[in-house]
């Protein structure tokens, strides 16, 4: 992958050097081969609560934004929205049992 | 690593130096090196490299105890095989007492003369910790605990948005239109208690809980800001830190006047807070504390809820959370309220006591760090998943599921990882 500095869970270690190759990139090695427009509008929620609060999102957030089910987030993302959407966001690793 | 200071160092001793501790002078000289621990361990078992058999991490602490605690040791620390407390020792205690044990207990279980090697690996924690030496992802995760009262650091506001939004969910379901999510009521029967992951990122499983109360017709509430039931502090080795947290749980119980305590769907933390919780806070508690899964059997054996096992009719199989079965007892408990709700059960093997970690214990999630190791290590649980052949993991551990479902795509499982609470809510049979 890029000269990009990741942790030892895959994520970004400095998020400002995310960009839109890096998620396609991430994504892949999680086995997703293409993220499609529902992906990218999560990505998008992710990010925008990041350069604004500091932190991931709470999933509620995510689905009201979005317009996404629950469901519709686990299967676009089957890691879950930290190990999963968050990663492919280029979010620091959350704290917790995650 | 800067030089260890002597400060660093004294305080780190302090600990071994404890005459009181009849336990642990017992378990540091006690061990008779006849290996059977090595193939316990999920490290040694697939990392083959010495330094993760058990007997091998009781030695490291055991090493400083003759350096400083024994006369032969403090004269020829070489003829007892004695080592000084300096920064390589610190680091590869930080390397092997953090990222190389879940402190699941497997080999305690296994001893030929029961140390108990998982309270050992704890004390050299403790060490560590004395010398400001937590590894910062585990440590960032008790501060978060420390700072907003839950280890994710969820603001209030959201974490009440959330709740509501479950419960409207909810009540748009055929029979549970009148169901609640109670916030902040006191004097309830039940104080119900949540892992932090659940309402943040996997909130299905609070309204599963929710229908069970509602068809139980329990008397419960959630608190709007001390909900956490984990305790990172059973990992860092900080106990200060952990009576901080414990504290959290206990005052919120009497401050809203609930009878019982149920600690969510959580191995550390029914741990921490059950077990443990009463020597962090120094007295006993004033109220009872359980588990949600005893209370859900409870209710089964009471009849205060039906279920219908064909509505789970997939293959089932049971994780078991070394802190909840190994370390607390609750193997019977797991299993009836598992086989209660499903109709196709089948155990993994080994299973119950002998059962091996999901391989993110003790901490190992939250440290980015050792994640190689624990997603290797991992493939033990992996294989155990696939011989069953079942198509849905049962664990009452959302530690235990987030590492389940990342083993389970990682090594191609394609199982689905469920909580008690959730294979329960999907047999409810209501009453019309």
């Amino acid at each position: 992958m890029s000269n990009l500095e990741f942790d030892g869970d895959g994520f970004l270690i400095h998020p400002e050097t995310w960009t839109k190759e890096v998620a396609d990139e991430i994504a892949k090695a999680d086995g997703i081969e293409n993220l499609t427009e529902q992906h990218w509008a999560v990505i998008k929620v992710i990010r925008q609560s990041y350069e604004e609060k500091g932190m991931a999102p709470m999933v509620r957030v995510i689905c009201k934004e979005t317009g996404l089910k629950l469901k519709d987030i686990y299967e676009l993302f089957p890691l879950g929205p930290a190990r999963g959407a968050c990663r492919v966001a280029g979010l620091p690793k959350p704290d917790g049992c995650v | 690593m800067n030089k260890l200071t002597k400060a660093q160092i004294d305080a780190a001793l302090k600990l071994l130096k404890m005459p009181a501790d009849s336990k642990l002078v017992t378990h540091l000289n006690a061990c008779v090196h006849c290996g059977l621990c090595g193939t316990s361990c999920m490290y040694y078992t697939t990392l083959k490299e010495p330094r993760y058999m058990p007997a091998r991490k009781v030695e490291m602490v055991a090493s400083l105890y003759r350096r400083y605690c024994t006369l032969t040791g403090k004269i020829f620390p070489h003829l007892v095989h004695a080592r000084e407390l300096d920064e390589q020792m610190a680091e590869e205690m930080i390397d092997v007492l953090f990222g190389g044990c879940t402190m699941c207990g497997r080999c305690v279980k296994h001893c030929s003369i029961g140390v108990d090697i998982a309270y050992i690996v704890r004390v050299g924690r403790q060490m560590l910790a004395a010398m400001g030496l937590v590894p910062a992802t585990l440590q960032a995760t008790v501060d978060a605990a420390l700072n907003t009262g839950n280890n994710m650091g969820i603001p209030t506001e959201e974490f009440v948005d959330t709740i509501q939004w479950m419960e409207e969910d909810m009540q748009s379901e055929e029979g549970f239109e009148k169901a609640t999510i109670p916030l902040d009521k006191e004097g309830c029967h039940v104080l119900y208690t949540l892992n932090p992951r659940e309402p943040k990122f996997f909130p299905l499983s609070i309204s599963a809980m929710a229908k069970v109360f509602y068809a139980a017709k329990e008397s419960w509430t959630l608190s709007s800001t001390m909900y956490d039931v984990t305790n990172y502090g059973l990992f860092n080795g900080n106990n200060e830190q952990a009576g901080v947290i414990a504290k959290h749980l206990h005052d919120e119980v009497l401050k809203l006047k609930a009878e019982t305590l149920i600690l969510g769907e959580c191995g550390h933390g029914s741990r921490a807070t059950r077990w443990e919780g009463p020597n962090y806070l120094g007295q006993a508690y004033e109220f009872e504390v359980r588990t949600v899964v005893e209370l859900i059997n409870d209710y089964i054996r009471s009849g205060r809820i039906k279920l219908n096992p064909a509505l789970n009719a997939e293959k089932v199989t049971l994780h078991d959370p070394c802190n909840l079965v190994r370390n607390g007892g609750l193997l019977q408990e797991l299993r009836f309220a598992v086989r209660q709700s499903c109709a196709d059960f089948v155990e993994m093997n080994p299973c119950g006591n002998d059962n091996y970690c999901c391989g993110g214990g003790g901490g190992q999630l939250a440290m980015s760090e050792y994640n190689e190791r624990r997603l290797k290590i991992g493939e033990i649980k992996a294989n155990q998943i696939r011989a069953t052949g079942a198509k849905v993991v049962v664990t009452p551990c959302h530690n235990c599921v987030d590492q389940l479902t990342q083993l389970s795509h990682h090594y191609k499982l394609n199982v689905k990882i469920k909580t008690i609470a959730e294979i329960v809510a999907d047999a409810l049979v209501m009453e019309k």
